[in-house]
């Protein structure tokens, strides 16, 4: 372990050179791939091969890059602005979008935690329909990362519960449940991954490389809450829906074939935001804030209410309590 | 996903070794972009400042002190102004969406507590209940059950002062002053956090939503609506008035 608590990662050796550049094997790799696009793309201005515009051709030379960046933990501060440049780049000439990936890093003594006050959620879902816009949902599949369940009131059985209720709401006799990542403290999603493309932050949320998943979905599997969503297809978000502001960690585009999942708004929280499922809430049955502030409004709740966690049995800790008034 | 890494491993290896160099002096011109650039969609105040936002710089909501409570740890917290508009008068911009955070739907017409706008400078004697023929849109269904008249937390002299117990009056922007003589418990979780919404940040000067922001005083019960994701309800909701 580091001195931060995080676990320390293996430090990248360089083993070989090339050109008398000291390289690690991955950089190598990359090095191969870009040289490879740039001969094609040198042989192309003379004969065009299948890049015959230059964006065409940038666009071959990016994708490269991007298949063969590091893992994200193991970047350099300049190997993170080049690659999120990248991806912005990338997001320029696939799909026209001007957008802005931040790499910020948790906040120093910030551990998020999220209460729900299950007296106060009247169903009225405007949380789907924030969290949807702020984090770029695939609009083809309607992926959604948070699901409020109508309950009967007096029972806390999910099996029973409706998540697709399509009726005026609050209904007579029901009370409402939301259910999203919780960021447990011991979660199940992160041991699973054969490529550890996920990995739990200082600041408690647990997040995914995109680049690096492999979509093998052990972790979906792995979670108890079904929290994560899989990419089936490249998500499909119209450009004038497109929240520019975005976060390498959270709500930038994804691919096909790689997992998501709810990041309590990383790119908003580490700002000092509320997420924006908790910003949307008419009723304010949504409390989010810094675990270790002691007068924090999460705190008090915690202090003060009767709280209880979903599946508490399993010991995942989850960082996102249920109260009533 | 790209495969065409599967193409011969010699040209890799000749045009690697021979324009590996290329990567770096590749230049692009997002490079000309400031670093920390910030590109989003301006289409109110709160996306500005949303983009701009640091922990404890929300400038721009107009907020007073909390008087007679205080928050978490005896810190003191403020209560947001109204800021017009037909609802509650707080929206909120998601990606390229504004949310109206809303709990009280209603009241179309009334904007800013227009009393003034119709009795500005003259007397008004009100009458100890509504009478049926002025303000229709007032739907007394909490002072009625509470056994309340007008009177009960209107300033007989002015309509925009509240009466609290004792006599004194308070602005209408302290609603929660009135409400806390009998709802002292919801004040309580209110001052703590539990009850009633902070805005914007979870960090810095904590500003949180006034009691009629989302409660309608004359009717305070969240009503049913169609919630989002509705899509047969919606197709209704967008014909009918």
């Amino acid at each position: 372990m580091s001195d931060d608590g995080t676990p320390a990662l293996p430090e990248t050796l360089p083993d070989g050179t090339l050109l008398q550049k000291p390289v690690d094997r991955r950089g190598a790799l990359g090095l191969l791939a870009a040289g490879v696009v740039a001969g094609v793309a040198a042989a192309s201005a003379c004969r065009p091969l299948n890049a015959s515009t230059p964006e065409e051709r940038e666009l071959k030379v990016l994708e490269w890059q991007e298949f063969t960046q590091k893992h994200y933990r193991r970047m350099t501060e300049s190997e993170r602005a080049e690659t999120v440049r990248r991806i912005e780049r990338l997001a320029e000439l696939r799909h026209h979008e001007e957008v802005t990936i931040a790499t910020t890093d948790a906040q120093p003594g910030v551990l998020f935690g999220y209460a729900f006050n299950i007296s106060k959620c009247q169903g009225y879902r405007n949380c789907v329909e924030a969290c949807i816009n702020e984090n770029n949902l695939d609009r083809a599949s309607d992926t959604q990362y948070i699901r409020i369940f109508e309950m009967e009131d007096g029972v806390v059985n999910l099996e029973d519960a409706d998540p697709t209720y399509q009726h005026e709401a609050p209904a007579e006799g029901h009370f409402y449940m939301g259910t999203q990542c919780f960021q447990c403290a011991n979660p199940p999603c992160v041991p699973v991954c054969p490529v550890g493309a996920t990995w739990q932050e200082p600041d408690g949320i647990v997040v995914i490389d995109y680049n690096w998943c492999v979509g093998c979905r052990a972790c979906m599997a792995a979670c108890p809450y079904w929290a994560r969503r899989f990419n089936w297809a490249a998500p499909e978000v119209p450009a004038d829906e497109v929240n520019p502001v975005q976060h390498y960690l959270g709500n930038r585009g994804r691919k096909k074939g790689c997992v998501e999942k709810c990041t309590f708004c990383i790119h908003r929280t580490r700002k000092g935001l509320l997420p924006a499922c908790a910003e949307a809430c008419p009723t304010g049955a949504r409390v989010f804030g810094n675990l270790l502030d002691p007068d924090s409004e999460i705190r008090w709740v915690l202090a003060n209410k009767q709280i209880f966690r979903l599946k508490e049995e399993l010991a995942t800790e989850p960082r996102f309590w249920y109260f009533s008034d | 996903m790209n495969h065409a890494w599967r193409r011969p491993a010699a040209v890799a290896l000749v045009l690697g070794v021979f324009l590996g160099a290329c990567r770096e002096g590749h230049q692009v011109r997002w490079d000309q972009l400031p670093p920390g650039t910030v590109v989003i969609a301006v289409d109110s105040a709160t996306s500005v400042r949303n983009a701009a936002l640091e922990p404890g710089a929300l400038t721009t909501v107009a907020a007073d002190t909390v008087i007679g409570w205080s928050g978490p740890g005896g810190r003191p917290f403020e209560v947001a102004h109204r800021t017009g508009g037909p609802e509650a008068g707080h929206s909120r911009q998601f990606g390229t969406i504004a949310l109206p955070i809303v709990l009280r739907v209603g009241t179309p017409a009334l904007t800013q507590y227009p009393c003034t706008s119709c009795h500005a400078g003259s007397t008004v004697t009100m009458a100890p209940r509504r009478q049926a023929d002025v303000h229709q849109d007032i739907q007394p269904v909490h002072p009625d059950t509470t056994g309340g008249v007008c009177a009960s937390c209107h300033a007989r002299e002015d309509a925009q002062l509240l009466v609290l117990a004792g006599g004194k009056r308070a602005p209408l922007d302290q609603s929660y002053r009135l409400c806390a003589q009998c709802h002292f418990q919801q004040v309580e979780a209110w001052a703590g956090g539990g009850h009633g919404k902070r805005l914007d940040g979870w960090q810095g000067r904590r500003v949180v939503m006034a009691c009629t922001d989302c409660h309608d005083p004359h009717r305070p019960a969240a009503q049913p609506r169609i919630p989002f994701r509705a899509p047969e309800l919606e197709k209704v909701r967008s014909t009918s008035p």
